[in-house]
């Protein structure tokens, strides 16, 4: 009896989760012609490329793709080895004062972006940063670093400091103990982090649409809120296919590497 | 952090001991230490700081600034071009403005509405997926939605919720018409279609995480339980339940902050509208800031959510940081 009701419940669950994706993938496949003002329920032809190749060119979903494949790419990078040098200042060495350092530079992922976002704007109109992509970059370097500093500081204070003491007495200097001790045997947590800040900035909304404005610059998050909003005129076909695109990235990655990707967050909850 | 086995704190140790104020003291099973002391050949205690010192850079002049910039814009009644000194104005203004009001009440619907929904369903669905034959298949499908974009969810539940949307459409078509409704069109359904929507995404990593936490509840203390005649309910209430606490403190606490923060799903759903009326204080802000310019009222709604929200994550980050000493004290 209870058997029946646990495996009815999930199986209910599981119903309600995969219809909206499977709407999702029929109504991004109906030609954008074929499309009747209504969602469609069962698959009305196979359509996907031509929607996308709509949503890529003429929504701009393309050029913010590209931006946005950089900027993830490029500040997930950084903001790892900045991070993970900073956590290296933090457990290894013998920096003054650590919980300060902690603080302070973990402190960002605490406050919500609202408080950072009228004195960016200011900042960036000064420094003619906004509406540019080294602006959008360099912020997103900031606001990845606290987190991914949370997850390789927790990490390497599971490592045991004999291993830097040994590296001392053969005489490696901090440098070459960090390169070849310390992100050596750290880099599954490394890579999980990028994972985890990839895709941070990657689905990134609220920075976007704040420091940025023309097409070429904004990420593409920015880019599918713009296309969405032409809801009636674009279409639901081309609307859902480019949300599968810009999906498709942080999709794979979960797919390839879904220990790695859930480890930033579940990381968090040990 | 590894502080706790250096001479100075040992001595102190002492010293605390012969004047019998009791100290508690964390039984490590290896004592941590720092490997490198300062003063040894590589420079005193200075030699680290280059290595702190990007990061430092970076959040400071992107974060620590502006947050304490907003702190002090928010005493200003500033529309981005001039602006003037008004103390606390701005928030005394926020008593009696309606928007606020309803944007605050909304705000703690999404906060009710997460931990009743992603939370709830996260533990149950968890629970029921736990060592069954398809479980590890039906929590992958569950946590899918989490690997995509909250502002594709949106776009992907606009289509679901909009009046000729699935939804309306689905309800009409095995006989609900009084059911269907325009559901992001009124207050307070939008509210509620929107939690539903997040719940959608939210939920899978509550599922992921309790699914971890049941996973490390010793085998025997369950023997145990079952032996003496414990199953079904007993056993959740009981033994499942307590042992859960831990992740269960993290989970709230990160569902908690997650709605605090959210703001894509509004902003692509309903632009926190139709009049105001789905706004939460992080839409709030953005709108007073940047489409009303009133940038000092903004502020000081930025500083009330992140007041909000960092002291409901306090409960989850003293959990979070058992060993910094900081939190913890």
């Amino acid at each position: 009896m209870g058997r029946v009701v646990r495996d009815l419940f999930v199986a209910g669950c599981v119903a309600l989760w995969l219809i909206p994706l499977y709407l999702l993938i029929v109504n991004a496949l109906t030609p954008a012609t074929a499309y009747e003002g209504r969602p469609d329920w069962t698959f009305q032809g196979f359509d996907f490329v031509d929607n996308a190749r709509t949503a890529w060119t003429e929504a701009g979903i393309g050029d913010s793709f590209q931006a946005s494949l950089l900027y993830s790419v490029v500040c997930g990078l950084l903001a790892v080895l900045v991070a993970a040098m900073a956590a290296f200042a933090v457990v290894v060495l013998p920096i003054p004062r650590p919980a300060f350092w902690f603080w302070l530079i973990y402190s960002g992922t605490l406050f919500p972006l609202q408080i950072f976002l009228a004195p960016l704007f200011g900042l960036y109109a000064d420094a003619n940063l906004y509406d540019t992509r080294l602006g959008l970059m360099l912020v997103y370097v900031a606001w990845a670093i606290p987190f991914a500093f949370f997850l390789i500081r927790n990490q390497m204070t599971t490592m045991p400091p004999e291993l830097t003491e040994a590296a001392l007495i053969d005489g490696a200097s901090f440098g070459r103990i960090f390169w070849r001790v310390h992100v050596p045997l750290m880099r599954a947590g490394l890579g999980a982090a990028f994972i985890f800040q990839f895709t941070a900035v990657w689905n990134d909304l609220l920075l976007g649409i704040t420091l940025s404005r023309s097409a070429d610059v904004q990420p593409v998050m920015a880019a599918l809120t713009t296309l969405n909003n032409a809801y009636s005129s674009a279409g639901p076909p081309v609307i859902l296919a480019g949300a599968l695109i810009v999906s498709a990235p942080t999709l794979l990655l979960f797919l390839v590497f879904r220990g790695l990707f859930l480890r930033g967050i579940t990381a968090s909850a040990r | 952090m590894t502080e706790t086995v250096t001479p100075a704190a040992a001595t102190s140790a002492v010293k605390a001991r012969g004047r019998r104020v009791p100290i508690r003291r964390r039984v490590p099973t290896r004592t941590p230490h720092q490997a490198v002391r300062p003063g040894t050949r590589l420079g005193g205690p200075l030699a680290a700081l280059p290595w702190a010192l990007p990061a430092f850079a970076f959040v400071g002049v992107l974060l620590v600034y502006p947050f304490f910039r907003s702190v002090y814009g928010s005493f200003f009644e500033d529309n981005g071009f001039t602006s003037s000194y008004t103390g606390i104005d701005n928030y005394t203004r926020l008593a009696d403005d309606p928007i606020f009001g309803r944007s605050l009440l909304n705000t703690l619907m999404w906060v009710a509405g997460t931990l009743l929904l992603p939370v709830l369903l996260g533990l149950l669905i968890a629970v029921a997926t736990h060592r069954t034959r398809f479980g590890g298949a039906a929590r992958l499908i569950i946590v899918l939605p989490f690997a995509i974009s909250t502002a594709a969810t949106a776009v992907l539940w606009n289509f679901m919720l909009t009046s000729d949307g699935a939804v309306n459409q689905f309800l009409r078509s095995v006989g609900l018409d009084s059911w269907a409704q325009t559901w992001l069109l009124e207050w307070p359904q939008n509210t509620l279609a929107l939690i539903v929507a997040s719940t959608w995404q939210a939920t899978g990593i509550n599922v992921v995480l309790f699914a971890i936490g049941l996973r490390a509840i010793p085998r025997d203390i369950v023997e145990a339980a079952q032996l003496d005649g414990a199953s079904g309910w007993r056993m959740f209430r009981y033994i499942t339940l307590p042992q859960l606490r831990a992740v269960t403190v993290v989970v709230v606490g990160m569902a908690v902050v997650n709605s605090l923060k959210a703001f894509d799903m509004i902003w692509i759903l309903t632009k926190g509208g139709p009049s105001r009326s789905s706004e939460t204080l992080a839409l709030t802000m953005y709108r007073e800031t940047f489409r009303l310019f009133h940038v000092g009222y903004g502020s000081a709604i930025a500083l009330v959510l992140t007041v909000i929200v960092v002291v409901s994550s306090w409960a989850y980050l003293r959990h979070q940081m058992p060993d910094t000493g900081w939190a913890k004290s």
